[in-house]
């Protein structure tokens, strides 16, 4: 072993002899980063979850909603889109490769044999897998003539097929949708809940047409479209365009608010920021001020135990320590520390991260650089920290030291 | 040639705004091989002369010159390098590190060489402490010795790194009668195996192992 190395070892050596210094150092410094830990995974968690959601809507894709913000707040949902709105903008992009309208129905019984479901019914047209990136996994989606003939069919969300169908093959079954008799095309893939805890499987898909004439008795009013574009880059552009169009034809005078909602990528991120950021900051403040009590409270127990082992220092320079090899030993132990506080911060962040997720449901998200800024962090506060005491001892006169 | 050389080495001290004389003007020669004794009363410079002897300290002024070096000229590194390699120290409360072990303390030298082979290192102490009769102790705490035994791994702790110069500043000052003539025998020992030994003491028992006698009076050697 190299001289380095035999110091080192010195430095484990001590910080195993002084028991109760090593027990406040280790447990503030874990504190410190544990919080900051969480941080960083909270932080990383959201991003991923940004990213999820984003996957899911599709990086490439707008929805236009029915209704203005004001009416949404107060729970009022008017209907202001029409198909012809959904022809105009698909007539207007050429780089659209999907438009795809849709209108839904909460609450809707549907029957099979003698099991209910509440399901919520969504009309699309033959778009749908593609519009929703949605694949259907058994049977298959809409032809345009089902929706041209408004034909009683349709596709089921994988929870409906649990909740309806125990064993049996839903492909080809009927069912009954508000008393009118269905059937089964295709079933979809699962598709989970969204981060608001919305079940995306309890839905229904049938023809538009089918939907609108048959149960909504509409001939106009839309809930929705999809619209997606080849070029995903200029979405923000997109996105402008259409909501002039929409104006337009909606015939809006300026200062007169949207009377829809165009919702893109970009929002969701917006959203979840919100969401993420104010227990990042909170936790952003704690963390910080904990790693400086922390590094305050090494600083002091270690100026401490530089005046208490003097005499120590004394032995050691009488052996040949040089300055170096005192300050490198009291430095390493810093460090020592700070690191068995920043492994340990690291466990109880995951331990407490389970509590935080048990609590709200909370994107956290652990990964190698969770851990890395956390070393990292510890390291810096041993050093920073442990520098200064480590100086002291180092500049200790050798016949001073021994005399105390 | 001699191993140890002062020429008019002042020490002087600033106390408050005061500065003492401690040592007025020493001139020692201390040659290869050789057993002294430092003694005068308390007070006199006895401890200040050894601390400049082992390159703890340095002269105010005048010239120091050990194995061939002129202390006044070296640094702190370099001092510490030859403290490592040419001197042992042996302190009458023993100065041992109480949270390692026998063997630890042995080896305390052996961690600040530039090159040490741990396994010759190891197999050094263990002979060494088989010299100083404590074989059975390596894995000790210093706590669990008696105060003879505990000097005795000071001993064995000086003689380590081969060092040219062991220096004891009353080595039996904390031991009864019985154990302190046990560690002079030692010392002894280890002048007829070559070492060169100096020895501070008040006590003419123990002034008596060694074969030169120095005299310090008031910071100047006299006689
Ligand atoms: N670092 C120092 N600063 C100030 N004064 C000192 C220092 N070291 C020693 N002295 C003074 O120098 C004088 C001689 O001290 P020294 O320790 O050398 O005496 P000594 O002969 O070893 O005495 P003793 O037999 O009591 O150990 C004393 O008056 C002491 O107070
Ligand atoms: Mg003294």
């Amino acid at each position: 072993m190299g001289r380095l190395g035999r110091i080192l070892r010195q430095s484990v050596m001590a910080v195993r002899a002084f028991k109760l210094r090593t027990l406040f150092c280790v447990v503030s410094v874990a504190l410190g980063i544990s919080s900051i830990t969480i941080i960083v995974a909270a932080t990383e968690g959201a991003f991923k979850k940004a990213f999820d959601m984003v996957a899911l809507f599709g990086p490439d894709a707008l929805l236009v909603v029915s209704g203005s913000d004001e009416a949404r707040a107060i729970g009022k949902r008017e209907k202001t889109l029409t198909l012809e709105d959904v022809q105009a903008v698909k007539e207007a992009f050429p780089g659209a490769y999907v438009v795809a309208p849709s209108t839904s129905m909460g609450d809707v019984t549907v029957a099979y044999r003698d099991k209910k479901y509440q399901s919520l019914v969504v009309g699309s047209t033959s778009d749908f897998s593609r519009a929703w990136t949605w694949p259907v996994v058994e049977g298959s989606d809409f032809t345009d003539a089902d929706i041209r003939g408004l034909r009683n069919v349709a596709i089921l969300g994988s929870h409906v097929v649990e909740e309806l169908f125990a064993k049996e093959d839903p492909v080809g079954k009927y069912l009954f949708v508000k008393g009118i008799p269905v059937q089964v095309v295709g079933v979809l893939s699962d598709r989970g809940t969204t981060p608001t805890g919305q079940n995306l499987d309890n839905r229904l898909i049938m023809p538009i047409s089918t939907v609108m004439r048959k149960m909504q008795n509409e001939r106009k009013y839309i809930s929705v479209f999809r619209v997606r574009f080849v070029d995903q880059k200029k979405l923000s552009r997109y996105e402008e365009e259409v909501r002039l169009l929409l104006r337009q034809r909606h015939q809006l005078p300026e200062g007169v608010p949207d009377d829809f909602r165009i919702i893109s990528p970009k929002e969701i991120i917006k959203f979840l920021a919100a969401l993420t950021g104010s227990l990042v900051v909170f936790l952003g403040i704690v963390g910080v001020i904990s790693l400086v009590v922390a590094g305050f409270v090494l600083a002091n127990l270690f100026l401490l135990s530089v005046k208490e082992r003097s005499k120590e220092i004394g032995i050691r320079r009488s052996v040949g320590a040089r300055r170096n090899d005192i300050r490198l030993q009291f430095l390493g132990e810093a460090v020592t520390l700070t690191t068995i506080g920043g492994l340990i911060g690291f466990v109880s962040a995951i331990g407490g991260s389970r509590l935080l997720t048990l609590i709200a449901d909370f994107p956290i998200h652990f990964s190698w650089k969770a851990f890395a800024v956390g070393l990292l962090l510890s390291w810096f506060v041993g050093i920073a920290f442990g520098l200064q005491p480590a100086s002291r001892a180092a500049n200790l006169e050798p016949i001073e030291a021994i005399r105390t | 040639m001699s191993l140890c050389v002062l020429e008019n080495v002042k020490k002087r001290y600033l106390i408050g705004e005061e500065e003492v004389e401690v040592l007025k003007g020493i001139n020692l020669q201390v040659e290869q091989g050789e057993f002294i004794a430092i003694m005068g009363p308390s007070g006199s410079g006895k401890t200040t002369l050894m601390n400049i002897l082992g390159c703890l300290d340095v002269p105010s002024s005048g010239s120091y010159v050990i194995a061939g070096k002129e202390v006044t000229q070296l640094n702190d590194d370099e001092l510490s390098v030859l403290r490592n390699e040419h001197i042992g120290f042996v302190f009458q409360n023993f100065y041992l590190l109480s949270y390692a072990t026998v063997l630890e303390n042995v080896l305390l030298p052996t961690l600040y060489m530039e090159r040490s082979r741990d396994g010759f290192t190891r197999k050094r102490a263990k002979e060494i402490l088989g010299l100083v009769g404590l074989s059975d102790r390596a894995k000790f705490k210093p706590n669990q010795l008696s105060g003879g035994q505990q000097q005795r791994v000071a001993i064995a702790r000086a003689l380590i790194n081969d060092p040219d110069l062991i220096l004891a500043d009353e080595p039996t000052g904390q031991l009864d009668s019985k154990t302190a003539s046990e560690i002079m025998d030692l010392l002894s020992k280890m002048n007829q195996r070559g070492k060169t030994v100096v020895v501070i003491t008040h006590d003419a028992n123990t002034a008596a192992y060694a074969r030169r006698t120095v005299r310090i009076l008031d910071g100047l050697i006299v006689d």
